[in-house]
């Protein structure tokens, strides 16, 4: 089968003999015509009666994806998913997108049209072409011109062509064998291409975990972590303590932090509540209530909460006789200076906020010591 | 009907393209056997040179991003600098290599084929130049990829409406499809190259180059197809490249950036500057080369009188824009202009005048035109003069703004200079680098136009 011949060849000194050539061969036979010429030759392709290339369609349809696929991303994005507003522009301003809309068709166009012709039209890459081992192949990419016969599944006459062809005017004549056909894959080749493809995997595995892992940390990507100025806590040369805090001048009241000086929870049954009973005040208690005090006094304030077994001290119920008892002042007081175990909150409320949950402790105890008139009227019926 | 043969006078005859006996063989011998031999001592030279330039501006690169872009003179309001002066100048000294490949092209000049390829490289390098200054100026160029739409767990997404969006969309389709462009030029005399070597590694890789191109028939009518629409596509490419690049200065609201003026003015000063770098290196490669018989002093007329027209759209533009700004009857455009040349940097603003616009005018003269030494004075005049336009426009714009408190003198560091140079080492290293590994000519596309390579069908030799 090796022997057999792909095409047989003539080969022509310029553009002109070639062309004038191809009639007289064309109408002698049947296979298929192709030329091979150092350059593109102008009405080679009407001569070989080959039809007009396709690449324009191409072109036009993937110029058409993406152009609608830009302007419809670029709506989605702005528009849809994330809705920016610059400029105060409505969010579907389309006439911003049409730069990016430009660039992305001709992009498309442009590789549809180069590597379409490369990849589908000419179906290159092809190492295996018969041609590209003929001998005439450094000629034709040089100065010569081929018309090639080629053999297009039958077997070529190639005594009867080859004599066709020098009466044409063929300078010189090659027969192309038909290469033999490709030994089949070998399992030890097999097992080497796995190995590669193995360990190939494994190294940049091993590269990309450490490249994660470690250029995060790299110095220039740390260096806005790393910036000079001194942090709480830290040391400094530059103070006679070495401290990089300075201590407040002497005297110093931070806002809202008023010092407290009430010497007994008995006084500070005088402190009148500074706080309206509103919708919000109440709200704001609530929360507070719900974060800082629910944890042991329980969710409705009477001393049942989830941590008591945990905790082991018994809270106090905040809705018993005694607590009902207290003026505002005196819970306020708890509050600030705490009470038995019941460390002070001072630091963790502000003022407004502990005198919202003196008046939200009032709300949890006449809830739990309700009597009919506190219900409403509607909701009894 | 009986067709008369008129002879044409001198004047309307086309010039030959090339000088002496070429024949499609011999221009293969003469082009491509410069990558098979050895380079001469001159290149060696050049090497050096070029290549420790461009090593110190890595290095300063290097020590800007270990350091900081603190580094730079930039500051506010001059945040814009040296990076975005150099980014715009390299961007348009890429132009003229898609003007002369693409748009020449679709306009049949036949004297492109000798400098297409050459051209097209220095458009590769010069994007590649351009596209290194916007990378470094975001500071922390580690998460530049946040400039490209893509899902994240942020949730956000670029903003679309700005141009610098826009910019990174138009270079980056620029960069590749004139990488794209390039190498399908390159498949035919890669094809050549590896049919002509004789070392097994270079014929290895020229083979796989040519992705098994064999110059069939039925392979050239889908590649030359693809190439015109390619060319054609280019063409509008590269106007809208720097015509974005321009919408970076004229969407915003500064005054002496806020003109209409911006696009054509930008994509006539993008390919005035190309034009010059394509003459300076092409005089050299000409001479230290040999390759005078296709790169004709008619080559390089040609050139110089593109380079001219450009200069005389650069006087009329900066006119233009001297009028708009004068008949805008705004105060703050007022004084920016006034800035432009009796400023701080009066001296910026008249060598852009000088340089762009009178030294230029010598190639009315037809000697100058074909004279090395006076071609070479004005391209360079021409380059210098670009990049103090770009500098102009960005430094003196940008140095008083609305808020006279914040005015400030933009100093330049020495750090800012070495990685302008650097840019210069990059680009002539990858120039010489090329001129060593492929063809500076494209034999392909020349031997289309030699004499008598065109067959004559229906009555006469046409194109």
């Amino acid at each position: 089968m090796s022997n057999q011949a792909f095409s047989v060849l003539g080969l022509f000194d310029n553009a002109q003999s070639l062309l004038d050539a191809i009639p007289s061969v064309k109408s002698k036979v049947s296979a298929r015509l192709d030329a091979y010429t150092p350059y593109p030759v102008h009405g080679m392709e009407d001569a070989l009666g080959l039809r007009k290339s396709p690449v324009g369609g191409m072109v036009f349809v993937m110029g058409l994806i993406g152009a609608i696929a830009a302007i419809a991303f670029e709506l989605w994005t702005e528009g849809v998913d994330y809705p920016l507003v610059t400029a105060g522009k409505p969010v579907l301003s389309w006439e911003a997108f049409i730069p990016i809309m430009f660039e992305v068709t001709v992009l498309f166009a442009c590789f549809t049209s180069g590597l379409g012709m490369l990849f589908l039209l000419n179906r290159l890459p092809l190492f295996r072409h018969p041609m590209l081992r003929s001998k005439s192949m450094p000629l034709i990419t040089k100065d010569k011109f081929a018309l090639a016969v080629e053999a297009d599944g039958q077997p070529l006459d190639v005594d009867a062509i080859t004599a066709l062809l020098r009466k044409a005017g063929a300078q010189a004549i090659e027969v192309v064998e038909q290469p033999a056909p490709p030994d089949p894959i070998s399992p030890s080749l097999l097992l080497k291409v796995a190995a590669v493809i193995g360990i190939s995997c494994l190294v940049a595995g091993y590269v990309t975990y450490w490249g994660v892992k470690l250029f995060p940390l790299s110095i220039p990507v740390v260096h806005m972590l790393d910036q000079p100025r001194v942090d709480p806590q830290r040391e400094s040369s530059f103070f006679k303590n070495g401290t990089a805090m300075r201590m407040p001048v002497a005297g110093t009241v931070a806002r809202g932090h008023l010092p407290f000086t009430v010497p007994s929870q008995e006084e500070a049954a005088a402190l009148a509540n500074p706080l309206p009973r509103t919708d919000d005040v109440l709200k704001k208690g609530r929360q507070a209530f719900a974060t800082y005090c629910s944890v042991c006094h329980g969710i409705l304030g009477n001393g049942v909460p989830t941590l008591t077994s945990v905790y082991g001290a018994k809270p106090a119920n905040l809705a018993s006789q005694q607590i009902r008892d207290y003026q505002d002042g005196k819970i306020y007081y708890v509050i600030m200076m705490g009470k038995n175990a019941m460390p002070s909150y001072a630091a963790d409320l502000s003022e407004d906020e502990r005198w919202s949950v003196v008046h939200y402790v009032r709300v949890l105890q006449r809830a739990l010591n309700a009597k009919d008139e506190d219900v409403r009227k509607e909701t009894l019926k | 009907m009986k067709t008369e043969t008129i002879a044409l006078p001198e004047i309307l005859k086309t010039a030959p393209i090339t000088e002496g006996k070429v024949s499609i063989g011999s221009l293969d011998d003469q082009v491509l056997a410069h990558v098979e031999i050895k380079p001469p001592l001159v290149w060696f030279v050049a090497f050096a040179i070029t290549s420790s330039v461009m090593l110190i501006g890595m290095a300063l690169i290097g020590y800007t991003i270990a350091t900081g872009i603190g580094v730079w003179g930039n500051n506010i309001p001059v945040a814009w600098a040296f990076d975005i002066i150099n980014f715009v100048f390299w961007v348009g000294i890429g132009h003229a290599g898609t003007l002369i490949s693409a748009i020449l092209l679709l306009f049949r000049a036949r004297w492109r084929n000798a400098i297409s390829r050459f051209a097209e490289a220095m458009t590769i390098f010069a994007v590649m130049c351009a596209g290194l200054f916007p990378l470094i100026h975001v500071g922390r160029p580690w998460v530049a990829f946040w400039l490209f739409p893509y899902p994240n767990q942020r949730g956000i997404w670029p903003n679309f409406r700005s141009p610098l969006i826009w910019d990174v969309f138009a270079v980056s389709t620029y960069f590749s499809v004139s990488l794209l462009f390039w190498y399908l030029g390159l498949i035919p005399d890669f094809a050549s190259l590896r049919d002509r070597t004789k070392g097994k590694i270079r014929k290895f890789l020229y083979a796989m180059l040519s992705v098994g191109w064999r110059g069939a028939a039925s392979h050239w009518r889908h590649f030359e197809r693809a190439y015109l629409i390619i060319a054609g596509l280019a063409t509008g490419l590269v106007l809208s490249v720097h015509s974005v690049v321009s919408f970076d200065f004229a969407v915003s609201l500064v005054p002496g950036w806020h003109m209409t003026i911006f696009p054509p003015y930008f994509v006539a000063g993008a390919i005035f500057a190309g034009f010059a770098m394509v003459v300076i290196v092409l005089v050299v490669v000409r001479v230290t080369m040999r390759l005078e018989n296709l790169i004709t002093m008619y080559h390089l007329e040609v050139m110089n009188k593109i380079i001219l027209t450009c200069a005389c759209i650069m006087g009329y533009s900066y006119l233009m824009e001297a009028f708009t700004a004068w008949y805008s009857m705004n105060d703050y455009i007022h004084h920016t202009f006034k800035q432009y040349v009796a400023g701080t940097y009066w001296w910026a603003g008249w060598t852009t005048i000088t340089c762009n616009i009178l030294i230029p005018q010598l190639l009315w003269v037809r000697r100058f035109r074909r004279n090395y030494f006076t071609m070479i004075f004005v391209a360079l005049a021409v380059t210098v003069g670009m990049w103090f336009e770009r500098f102009v426009i960005i430094v003196s714009s940008l140095h008083q703004d609305y808020l006279p408190s914040s005015w400030h003198i933009y100093k330049p560091t020495l750090v800012d200079f070495g990685i302008l140079l650097g840019s210069f080492g990059l680009f002539f290293t990858m120039v010489l680098l090329f001129a060593r590994v492929l063809p500076v000519i494209a034999t392909t596309e020349m031997k289309t136009v030699l004499p008598g390579t065109r067959p004559r069908h229906r009555g006469g030799e046409h194109e």
